[in-house]
């Protein structure tokens, strides 16, 4: 155990970041630092290489962590904060699904899983990940095995049938927030259940740790998560400037740190650093796309394996995504949170977060999205692998068009696995969908000249 | 059938309330005089200009939910309750009241999700004072506990011998297909007539097993086809043990002590209910169980009959095929989408799988 806990923090402290160094290094000395604009798009951002460095030093201390600290397999929409004072390493498969899909190694993984006779139609991640457990291969050399797996329940019901599945596999005990679904807003014996249910997991982790919470330790924890979730606000709505100085595909990836991160100093000042970077780049008129003329909403997850394609298809035709309900999703209930009172305040974050609220609430979002970033066009990502943010989306296209006069198009795909994505099909609808914009007599692209946009 | 009960109700001067799958409390609208009819899909495919509204690869439940209400197919209801059972029934009880499709009260039972426990048991107990309120608001008048008392036996008395049917399935001369209609009829009548069609059906339980072929247990999430029941008769088998959402996994395995506050005991009920993927808890606990009523029942296969798309359902699968791969059980697999009847295909598969069985049985 000391060994192995010595390893781990050589690892995190030392190995880690001399690697980091020495790629930094050889990277200035092969020339290969971002500045200059390629293709259809703006100037990379300097940031995006500490957001590999943070990515890959989490992923390679995850190599020697278990044994050394207790590891937790968490959903992304678990109140992680809890785990945070109790020193879990922290696994989200669901990143670790994106990782995959983006690598391209999901129908490998999502084949091994449907070999054990789990069905295609599930979610990609779930696949992903159960044919990760199922082979031991990963894109981040390996995962470590989980002491506790915690699922909350706010993104979908999904997590819970996929952990169960984990918890039978690894024979450890699976901690559940269930989350009930919010029509309005959240009726007082739901913020209840939920707060008692945050009491129960603080005792189960802690028998997992082998020791108590340190409640000091917590409120700074619950503290540093709701400054996270400013700051990655704070980056998002950079993107009111025009142009947007990021795309939306762009702010998919740096969504990972207030994800997996979440409550620790290091994504604070990664989120900084960005927002500064963002700032700057306003200040000085440079875009995430070279040309942007035309401002879109993204709604549902990224399609991980295609961004790159999708992207570019875009860009050149001056078209950029500023803004998303997926990451604004991130930036929204964490100010719920208030140190002083950790599970209360938790109980009313956790139960408040989009994917948990009804359909006219996300619709309000959308519009209000629209609204404060000048976007006249929305992609809504119907996605095979996500009933929960998909259903409903064909309604709120209609409403967004009608109410709003932002036209949009539905894109069927999956958000991890290419065996469901039509190239030819999709692409088609994207052209038509970009034709809309091209009248002459609305160039602000309302659908409706009589309304102004901003 | 259910249009001409509600009818019935109605003149009578009950409110109805049509029902979503799988799990509510039906003694709470028994003690409160409303009628619940419950809605699985209808079968078919979806109609009318709710049809295209949710995608396709949703299950067909919601999407035929979605166009039958629509339609206008549960007018003569006053309000539609949606259990919290899966994403996509609870995404369709914001759809079809908020964006159209149901235009009268919608209800909503949450139920927790994962293991019982003091949290869970105590946010039972409020989801049922919630859901009482939202039922006199809609009857004009308030709970009474002597009412909720009453219904509680009657689903106790209910429940007891809807059990007996099912465990002691062999000794029932009813073909399936009888067997089914009888106890899906307690989707949409009256307690007390379902009650007393179900006694008249247990006086025919003999101590002698009448029931000949090949004994198999079915898992999944509602019979339908009904046609199935039919085609499994036909190749010589019938259904010795259920594990369907809407039928066997709503029977108690025990019934809790009724001698303390009504809705306590109400409460409580909810946890002594057959381990269901829609309500979370220990998939360990629910393989367990399976492999206990598959060896209780004597069956000589299992069956697995899932809705496309069904995600609770569908995560269980691989544990199930394992489960029952270890005690040498044959499995078979069929997926359907809410079908009015089975495929060709489907019945191929049945009768092929059957003679497997059969043969491994060592009969001719």
């Amino acid at each position: 155990m000391i060994t192995r806990r010595v390893r781990y923090e050589i690892v995190s402290r030392a190995v880690g970041p001399m690697l980091m160094a020495m790629e930094r290094w050889g990277s200035r000395l092969g020339g290969r630092r971002g500045g200059a604009a390629k293709g259809p798009f703006g100037p990379p951002l300097e940031s995006t290489r500490k957001l590999k460095e943070l990515t890959t030093l989490h992923y390679l201390s995850g190599r020697c962590a278990d044994g050394a600290v207790p590891v937790a397999w968490v959903t992304s929409g678990f109140p992680v904060e809890v785990l945070r004072p109790l020193g879990f390493h922290t696994v989200y498969p669901e990143n670790h699904g994106a990782i995959c899909s983006v690598k391209r190694m999901v129908p490998e993984l999502s084949e091994a899983a449907e070999r054990e006779g789990y069905s295609r139609d599930l979610c990609g991640y779930a696949r992903a990940d159960l044919g990760s457990v199922a082979t031991g291969k990963t894109p981040v050399g390996r995962l470590p095995r989980p002491d506790l797996l915690c699922c909350c329940t706010n993104i979908c019901q999904t997590v819970l049938y996929w952990y169960r599945a984990l918890a039978a596999h690894f024979r450890v005990p699976l901690a559940i927030i269930d989350t009930p679904f919010v029509y309005g807003e959240a009726q007082p014996h739901l913020l209840t259940y939920v707060a008692d249910q945050l009491r129960e997991l603080t005792r189960a982790a802690e028998r997992v740790a082998g020791r108590k919470v340190d409640r000091a330790a917590l409120a700074e924890t619950m503290r540093l998560a709701r400054e996270g979730t400013r700051l990655w606000d704070e980056c998002l709505r950079a993107g009111i400037a025009r142009p947007s100085p990021w795309t939306g595909f762009d702010s998919f990836f740096h969504l990972a740190p207030i994800v997996a991160m979440r409550g620790t100093r290091e994504c604070n000042a990664y989120y900084r650093m960005l927002r500064d970077e963002l700032n700057d780049r306003v200040a000085r008129g440079v875009g995430g796309i070279a040309d942007e003329r035309v401002r879109l909403l993204w709604d549902n997850l990224p399609i991980w394996f295609n961004l790159r394609d999708l992207s570019t298809v875009l860009a050149a035709n001056g078209f950029n995504i500023v803004c998303a309900t997926y990451t604004n999703a991130w930036a929204e209930a964490g100010s719920m949170i208030d140190p002083a009172d950790p599970e209360g305040s938790a109980a009313r974050a956790y139960l408040h977060v989009l994917l948990n609220r009804d359909l006219p609430y996300k619709l309000s979002i959308m519009k209000r999205l629209c609204r404060e970033y000048g976007a006249t066009g929305a992609i809504f990502h119907s996605d095979r692998s996500c009933k929960p943010y998909s259903i409903g989306q064909i309604d709120l296209k209609g409403r967004l068009a009608s109410e709003e006069g932002v036209k949009g198009v539905l894109l069927e795909a999956d958000h991890a696995d290419p065996r469901a994505w039509s190239e030819a099909q999709a692409y088609n609808r994207l052209h038509a969908f970009m034709e809309l914009f091209e009248d002459a007599d609305d160039p602000a692209g309302t659908g409706n000249p009589d309304i102004p946009r901003g | 059938m259910r249009n001409a009960t509600i009818s019935a109700r109605k003149r009578l001067g009950y409110k109805t309330v049509v029902v979503l799958p799988v799990h509510y409390p039906r003694e709470l609208f028994t003690a409160m005089d409303v009628h619940t009819v419950e809605l699985w899909g209808p079968p078919g495919p979806p109609r009318g200009p709710g049809a295209g509204r949710i995608q396709p690869y949703a299950c067909a439940i919601v999407r035929n939910a979605l166009a039958f209400l629509a339609s206008g197919g549960a007018d003569a209801a006053d309000a539609v309750l949606f259990p919290h059972t899966c994403d996509s029934i609870q995404g369709l009880a914001t759809l079809a009241p908020d964006f159209g499709g149901w235009g009268k009260p919608a209800l909503r039972y949450l139920h927790p999700k994962g293991e019982d426990g003091p949290a869970a048991r105590a946010f039972v107990r409020a989801e049922l004072e919630h859901l009482a309120g939202d039922l006199a608001r809609l009857t004009g008048r308030s709970l009474e506990t002597a009412r909720l008392s009453e219904a509680i036996d009657l689903h106790a008395r209910i429940d007891r011998l809807r059990g007996e049917l099912l465990s002691r399935r062999a000794f029932l001369d009813m073909t399936d297909l009888e067997l089914y209609r009888l106890l899906r009829r307690g989707e949409f009548l009256e307690p007390g007539d379902h009650l007393a069609e179900l006694a008249v059906a247990a006086r025919g339980l003999g101590g002698e097993r009448v029931r000949r072929g090949v004994p198999l247990m079915v898992t999944g999430y509602v019979p339908e086809p009904m046609t199935l029941l039919d085609s499994l008769a036909s190749a010589g088998a019938f259904i010795a043990a259920d594990d369907y959402a809407a039928v066997g996994r709503r029977v108690p395995l025990s019934l809790p002590a009724g001698d303390g506050d009504p809705l306590d005991t109400l409460a409580a009920k909810a946890f002594t209910m057959p381990p269901c993927p829609t309500r979370g808890g220990d998939q360990d606990v629910r393989m367990a169980y399976l492999e206990a009523l598959y060896r209780r029942s004597g069956a000589a296969g299992i069956v697995v009959h899932v809705q496309k798309f069904c995600e609770p359902e569908l995560f269980d699968v691989p544990a199930i095929r394992t489960r029952f791969a270890r005690i040498g059980a044959p499995l078979l697999y069929l997926e359907g989408e809410l079908e009015t009847s089975l495929s060709g295909q489907l019945i191929t598969r049945l009768e092929a799988f059957l003679e497997l069985v059969d043969s491994g049985r060592g009969t001719p």
